[in-house]
Parts: structure tokens; sequence; C-alpha cells
């Protein structure tokens, strides 16, 4: 309880920990867990000290690491209110803003939490919880939009997670890493990249051949079929992703996990303070365990909120359900380890911003996209893979640019800046996009010749 | 004659091979690609004790010879297949068992012809072995779709084609890196990528070639015919044929001429040496040139069965044309490349496993497609590039996807991985694909019908 831990300070430092567990340690935290804690604050804890009934201080400093130990602790205040709008119930679209906005300190905090636990838990699992925790946000909106038959906002909502990752993090950390270090090259190691990369487009062919399937299918075949074969496919593509994304797993935290650990550079690094303190967990285990199944649930709850109320804060705000699910939903989602990655890129750590962004976008992809195929399987809901055309195609070109940006190793501002529009030009597609709700088992047939006749690409 | 028995391959990985006293032979080693050694990794030594007790000599000779063609390859077993094809059609049995026992004999026969062509660029020397190699190398896939060709069967062309493509690019490349990755778990791979660009450059040339024929049915306006359209169609496909071919004459002169030393297999220190041994052809040039002539003639007997079974056997075994198309074909086809690239690259010689994949990708793509459309050309069928849509999708995605993961010019067990995953998902989706046979000609507008569809359903994208 006594030492303050500043997990970043210690990665950042050119001198490595003298203890060989500290670097095992430190080995298991990854990219994704080192940003987050960029976000935390140092505990104060003198106050603590002055309360004389032992339990008591223990109690209250637990709470003050968790509750209190981030710059994002204002937003906590959202959460009170939200669930005291929804019993009062006020206006729809007011529970829904303020659920969003007390989803943002909850998504941090849990990934402080799967940091703690990862002390206890060794580097492997720590890494296996963190890969499967980092993204527990988008799963639990994911698999409660399911559970209320709105496939239409989990495709959206994951999708939009993954552009988020891949243009709007790595375009502002990018962009904000190159003004910052403007007379500094910046280099960063492709190897990591590649193989995100690679695996998100595989996830690219998985969403695509379903697509093209749909527009291969003549007139004679009943749309029932067409669906069907689509839904096959996709579940078994998700089998298929699953077992890639395992092997993700095995190929970053056993076999090649030197290809992911954040590169110690011998920069003189102005931002560096502290000397290396010794990193030990600030909470129990067991308490810990519950502050992370706690926050879970307040993160079920405030999902439920979103889900429920996101049509008529839709219609309220006049801007569609799409727009709110691929450009809102992630923002939130996001927010914490946007920070951290931009935080990142000025210290001119680009492995550890490419990590986290790189790194969440495949974990989606391949990871959450399928198990949310699967759990709708298991619910016996439709949901098929087939993400439509105009959603399919900006993931692909975003993969695109981004990989191709990517393919040399270095970076300057005009990268970032390149990406970052990239995303503000999806997002204004989408957001003039007023077409109406989707069909509830969120099968559309894309592109439909207009209602007369003699015009339109495809009219017979 | 009888007395030398070479390893053509070894000679290649050993680090001493450059110490060959005799100047031919490095060159014949030069003609010989990366093709030809992958598949010599199937070869057997010839045992030639048995046959020198045979006391007449002439009968020695013709044994020797039967046994080193013959017998000379591990896929042995399989050529009682060709026999067993031969009386079931014969004897009638039924359809799918023709096709299953065609398919199998075809394997060795394929290898075995490679093998021939190997013999026979000994004595033509490195350049014409090396054109030899090439057009020989894929003569199961050229004859197969002249033959679906002759029998108006241009679905089956196009998708053993494309198919051959799609299984060169992942699979074979995939479950090389793979293996490979796996057994140098702690080693660096890595290859020369300038060879491998050379491939993706002109794999990207033939997927443009089939991308425009197939946006020409889509931008079509509704008062354009649909015979207008497969016209238009059918001239581009032809000229870009004419096209392809220049382009691949020009990889020939590339490969085997101006810049030969980017194909070359490397040296590399190597454990798995054995001894050198001096190369020399195993058969005279006149029995193997009998032996190709008449390989390739059993090749297009059993092609005739599989192509005119091939309806019968789909309906029977419940999997749709295009899925034994595209998958199975070219597995058959492919096995004793496939096999030797695996084997190259357990031994971390990625050179000769990409060598092996993208060379035949390439050919397929640019020698034995715009072949086919002019073939049918001179026969008068009307068969274009347009692969339809959903092979043209995943033909798309295989070459960005493999070109992606060998542009670092290293390798590990993940990129196998992927590139196998990939192949896995474009094989379910043509096994879930029951949509009914395209049409003879293979041509189909695809988003045309989607009107009744969407009419249906009531809703959509742009409905007013």
């Amino acid at each position: 309880m006594g030492s303050i831990v500043e997990p970043w300070v210690t990665a950042e430092n050119g001198n490595a920990t003298a203890k060989g567990s500290n670097r095992e340690l430190r080995h298991g935290r990854t990219a994704h867990n080192m940003s987050s804690s960029s976000l935390r604050k140092k505990s104060d804890l003198r106050l603590i000290q002055k309360v004389p009934c032992k339990t008591l201080k223990n109690i209250l400093s637990n709470f003050q690491e968790v509750i209190l130990g981030t710059k994002l602790t204002l937003l906590f205040l959202a959460i009170p209110l939200a669930i005291l709008a929804n019993s009062y119930h006020y206006g729809r679209p007011l529970i829904f803003g303020l659920s969003l906005i007390g989803l943002t300190p909850l998504a941090e905090r849990v990934s402080f939490l799967t940091e703690q636990l990862a002390f206890y838990t060794g580097p492997t699992v720590g890494g296996l919880l963190n890969a499967t925790c980092g993204n527990a946000t988008e799963l639990i909106i994911a698999i409660l939009a399911l559970a209320n038959n709105k496939v239409a906002v989990v495709k959206y909502s994951l999708l939009g997670s993954i552009l988020s990752n891949l243009l709007l993090v790595l375009g502002t950390s990018l962009f904000c890493g190159g003004i910052a270090n403007i007379r500094r090259e910046q280099r960063f190691d492709r190897k990591q990249a590649d193989v995100n990369f690679f695996l998100l487009l595989m996830g690219l062919l998985c969403h695509l051949l379903p697509l093209l399937l749909k527009y291969a299918a003549t007139g004679e075949v009943s749309t029932s079929l067409i669906n069907n074969m689509s839904l096959n496919l996709s579940r078994t593509s998700s089998i298929v992703m699953l077992i890639a994304y395992i092997a993700y797993l095995i190929f970053q935290l056993w076999t090649h996990r030197q290809l992911f650990e954040a590169q110690e550079d011998d920069d003189d690094d102005a931002y560096d303070d502290e000397v290396t303190v010794e990193e030990t967990p600030v909470i129990g285990f067991w308490s810990g365990f519950a502050w992370l199944v706690g926050m879970t649930l307040v993160i079920a709850l405030l999902s439920e909120y979103v889900v429920a109320t996101i049509e008529e804060a839709s219609d309220s705000w006049g801007l569609s359900v799409g727009f709110i699910s691929i450009i809102l939903l992630p923002i939130v989602g996001n927010a914490a380890e946007h920070a951290g990655a931009i935080i990142f890129a000025f210290k001119n750590k680009l492995d550890i911003s490419l990590g986290v962004a790189l790194g969440s976008a495949t974990q989606i992809s391949l990871f959450v996209v399928p198990l949310s195929v699967i759990v709708a399987w298991i619910m016996g809901i439709k949901m098929d893979l087939n993400f439509n055309i105009l959603e399919t195609s900006s993931l692909a070109l975003a993969i695109i640019i981004t990989a191709f940006t990517l393919q040399d190793g270095t970076s300057h501002y005009m990268k970032g800046l390149v990406l970052l529009l990239c995303y503000v030009i999806i997002a204004a597609c989408f957001f003039v996009d007023q077409i109406p709700q989707k069909q509830p088992n969120g099968t559309i047939v894309g592109i439909q010749p207009k209602n007369n006749p003699g015009s339109g690409f495809f009219s017979a | 004659m009888a007395g030398i028995v070479t390893e053509p391959w070894s000679s290649a990985e050993n680090g001493n091979a450059s110490m060959t006293p005799k100047g031919s032979s490095r060159e014949l080693r030069h003609g010989r690609t990366a093709h030809n050694m992958s598949s010599s990794s199937l070869r057997k030594k010839s045992d030639l004790r048995v046959i020198q007790k045979v006391p007449y000599k002439g009968l020695k000779d013709f044994l020797t010879n039967l046994q080193e063609v013959i017998l000379g390859t591990k896929l042995a077993i399989l050529f009682p297949a060709i026999p067993a094809a031969i009386i079931c059609t014969y004897c009638g049995v039924s359809q799918p068992w023709i096709f299953g026992l065609s398919m199998l004999g075809l394997t060795p026969l394929a290898e075995r012809v490679s093998f021939l062509t190997e013999q026979l660029a000994f004595y033509t020397g490195p350049t014409l072995g090396g054109l030899l190699n090439a057009t020989c190398g894929n003569a199961t896939e050229l004859i197969i779709a002249i033959l679906a060709l002759t029998n108006n069967k241009v679905a089956v062309v196009k998708y053993s084609l494309l198919g051959s493509i799609l299984s060169n690019l992942l699979l074979v490349l995939g479950t090389s890196l793979f293996c490979g990755g796996i057994a140098n778990l702690r080693r660096e791979q890595r290859f020369d990528r300038k060879q491998a660009d050379v491939n993706f450059f002109l794999l990207l040339l033939g997927l443009l070639c089939h991308l425009l024929p197939l946006l020409y049915t889509y931008v079509a306006t509704e008062d354009t015919p649909a015979a207008v359209i497969s016209d238009m169609s059918l001239v581009l496909s032809r000229s870009s044929s004419i096209i392809m071919l220049i382009s691949y004459i020009a990889y020939l002169v590339f490969q085997l001429w101006t810049h030969r030393q980017l194909f070359d297999a490397q040296d590399q220190e190597d454990e798995y040496d054995d001894d050198v041994e001096e190369e020399t052809a195993v058969i005279s040039f006149w029995s193997g040139f009998v032996w190709l002539v008449g390989m390739t003639l059993v090749i297009a007997l059993l092609s005739e069965y599989v192509v005119a079974t091939i309806e019968t056997a789909s309906e029977s075994w419940n999997l749709s044309v295009s899925f034994i198309s595209i998958i199975l074909l070219p597995i058959v086809g492919n096995a004793a490349e496939h096999a030797g690239a695996i084997i190259f690259a357990f031994k971390n010689k990625l050179d000769i496993s990409l060598g092996v994949a993208l060379g035949s990708a390439t050919q397929i793509g640019l020698f034995v497609v715009p072949l086919t459309i002019i073939v049918s050309w001179i026969i008068g069928i009307n068969m274009d590039l347009n692969f339809n849509l959903l092979e043209t999708g995943s033909l798309a995605l295989s070459i960005i996807i493999t070109a992606f993961t060998l542009q670092d010019g290293t390798s590990h067990y993940m990129k196998g991985l992927v590139l196998l995953m990939c192949y896995f998902i474009i094989a379910i989706c043509f096994f879930v694909d029951k949509l009914p046979q395209k049409q003879p000609n293979g041509f189909h507008m695809g988003l045309q019908q989607m009107n009744n569809v969407v009419t249906a359903t009531g809703g959509g994208v742009f409905s007013s």
C-alpha cells in the first residue's frame, strides 16, 4: 500500500529495472495498458493517513485509488445522474447523453483494474486478460444490443470502433506526434504493424464475401436462400476468425513476444521525471477483482440505457442511428486509449501508440465481431457478417490507406493529418446519410435501383 | 547410364554446388526453375539392383527406363487409379467413381510430367528447358481447360483456373509459410522480395484484365441490350488476352535471360546438405520425349473423364460444381508442387517455396487464362474474362492480402496461418454457395435481378 506506482514511467526510463520479475511484469503489460495508465494520477494518501481506524483507512485508500485515481474522475458524476434520470423518466436523449459520458471513465478504470490484476496473474494471463477486457465496453454494448434485437446497432458500433481506432486514434496520435517532434525522425517497428494489418485484411475478407454473395445472386434465387447462405458463411467464418485470434494471442504473448515489446530508445527524454520506482500493485487482488466485477456491472447498466434510448436520441438530435453508432459511441468508448495514444506519440514512442490503435482494431475485428456473431447464433438471432456496402467499403479503404501509410516504418504529421481527414470524410458520409433505419434483422439489400423504371443502374 | 544416380535437388542446396567442375552443370542447374526443384523432392532414388540381374540388354534398358519413370516417385501408388478409371468407364460404373479415380490418377501424372520436363532440360539447355518447364508445368490445368471448352462448359474452365490461382496464392503459400514458420520458430526467415514483387505486379495486371469486363456489366444502362454488353466484354477480353500473353513472354525473357540472377535459388549454408553428385539425365532424350507425349495423352484422357462426369459427381456428392472446380480440382492438380513447397519451407529455403507458388500463380494468371480465351476464340466459343463478382472479389483480396503479407521480406508462422485461413474462408464461401449453375457463357447480370428481391423486402438503401 505504501509505494506509489507510476507504471508508465518505468517503461520510458532508459534504465531497465533491476529485478528480473519486474521486467516480466512489465512485459505483461501491453501497449494498451501503458497508454491508459498515462491518464492516472498519483494517489495522494496524506489525507487518508489521518483517519485513525485501520480498516476504514484501507477502504478509503482503496476507494481513492480506484475512483479518484484518474483525471477523468469528474465524469463519474454522470453515472448517478444517469440512473436518477432513468428512474425519474427524464427525457430519453438526456439519459443517452449522460450514459455516454459515464461510460468514458468506466472504460479507463476497467483497464486500470485489469493492469492491477495482471500483477498477480503473471504476464501471460495478464496479457490475455487485457486482450479480453480491453474492449469490454464494445463487447457489452454489442451483446446488449443483440439481446434487444438491434442488429444494425451492433454492426455499426463495432465497425465504428474499428474505424475510430484505425483512423481517428492513429491519425491524431501521428499528427500530434509529428507536430511535437517536427525536427526529429520518427521511426517505429513495422513488423508489429504488419501482423495487425494482415489480420485486419483477413477480417475484411470475411466481411466482403457475404456482401458479394448477396450481389452475385441472380434474380430467381429467393432472399431466404441468400440470407441462409450468408448466415452459414458468416458463422463459419466467425469460427475461423476466432481460431486466427487465438493464434494471434499465442503469437503475441508467447512465441514472438519480442516483436511486441515496447522498444527502449536511448533517447534523452525531456519528460522523464521520477526515478524508477518499484512496480507493485496498489490494490489487493480480491479488491481489484471485486471492483472489476462491480464496474463491469455498471458498464452493463449504462450500456443498457444507451441501447434502449438510442433511437429517441437520434430522433431528437436529428442524427441518424448509423451516425451515432459509428461515430459517437466509439469516440466515447475509446476516449481513454485515445488520450493515451496521443500522449505517447508526443513523447515519440510511436510503437506504443501503434500498438494501442492497431491492437484494438485487430481485437475488435477478430474477437468482438465473431464473438457477437456466435452469441447471436446461440441466442437465435440472425446476425451475419454483411455490413452493407457503404460500411464495408469505408472499412476496406481505411485498412488499405492505413496499411500503406505505415508501410515504411517512419511517420510525420502529414500521415496523421491524412488519416484524420479520412475519418472526418467518413464521418461526414454517415452524417448526411439520412437513409431510413434498416430492417431489424439487419439484412439490407444494398444498392437498389430507383423505383421508376428506366432510370438507375441496374433496373431491367 | 545405369550407374549414376542423381539427386538433382541436393546439389542446389549444397553450398559447394558452385564447385562442380563442369560449367555445363551450373548452366543445367540454372535451367531448373524452382518449380522443377520442388517437384523433384518427391522423387525416389531408383534402385537398379533388381534390374541388373536381367540378362538381356535391351530388356534391361527398357525396364530401367520404366522404373525411372513409373516408379521413381513416392506418388507411384496412385498410378493404379489410371487403369481403374479406364476400366470403370468401359464397364459403366457410376460416374462419381470415375470422377474420383480420374482425379487421383491425375496427381502422379502431373508430377511425372514435371520430372520428364526436367530430364529433357538436360538436353535442350537451360533457356529452352526453362521455357519447356514454364509451359508444361501447368499442363494439367491447360488440358482440363481446353477439354472443358470443347464441351462448352465455360463455367468449369473459369472456376478451375481461378481455383488454381487461389490455391497457389493462399493454400500452397500458406501451408509452406506456416510449416516453415513452425519448424524454424527461433530462426529469422528471410526471402528475396524482388522475385515476389515481379509476380505480384503481373498478377495485378491479370486482375485488372478480369476486373474491367466485370465492371462493364455493372455500368451498363438499362436500355443497352445484353448482347451488346457481352459483345463488348468479349472483344475487351480477347484483346486483353493478347496483351497478357505479350507480357507473359516479356516475363519469360526477364526470368530466363536478362534478370536470371533474381530467380536463381540462393545458395545457403544448410545442414541438410547431402553429397554432391554430378547431374546427368537418367533417361535419354527420345525416350523422355516419348514418355512426355504418352503421359500428356493419358492426362488428356483422364481430364476428359473429369470434365464429362463433373456434374454427376457434384450432384451425387452434394457439392456445387463451383466448389469442385475451384477447390477440389486445383488441390489435386497442385499436389506435387504443394508437397515440394512445404518441404523446402521446412528447410528454410523460402525463395524456392515462393518461386513455386507465385510462379505457378503467375503462369496460370498470365498464360493459361489468356491462352484459353484465344483457343475459345478459335473454336468459336464465347468465353470472356468476366469471372463474376464473387470469384473476382476473392481473387482481388487474395492478391492484396498475399502481397501485403510478403511485403517486408520476412516470414513467420502467423503469415502462413492467415493465408491458410483466408483460403478456408473462401472455400467455405463456395461450399455454401448453392446458387444455381451460371449460364453456359458464364455471364450473368448479377445486380439486375436484385430488383425483384428488393421490392419483395420493401426496404432498402435508396428507396425514395
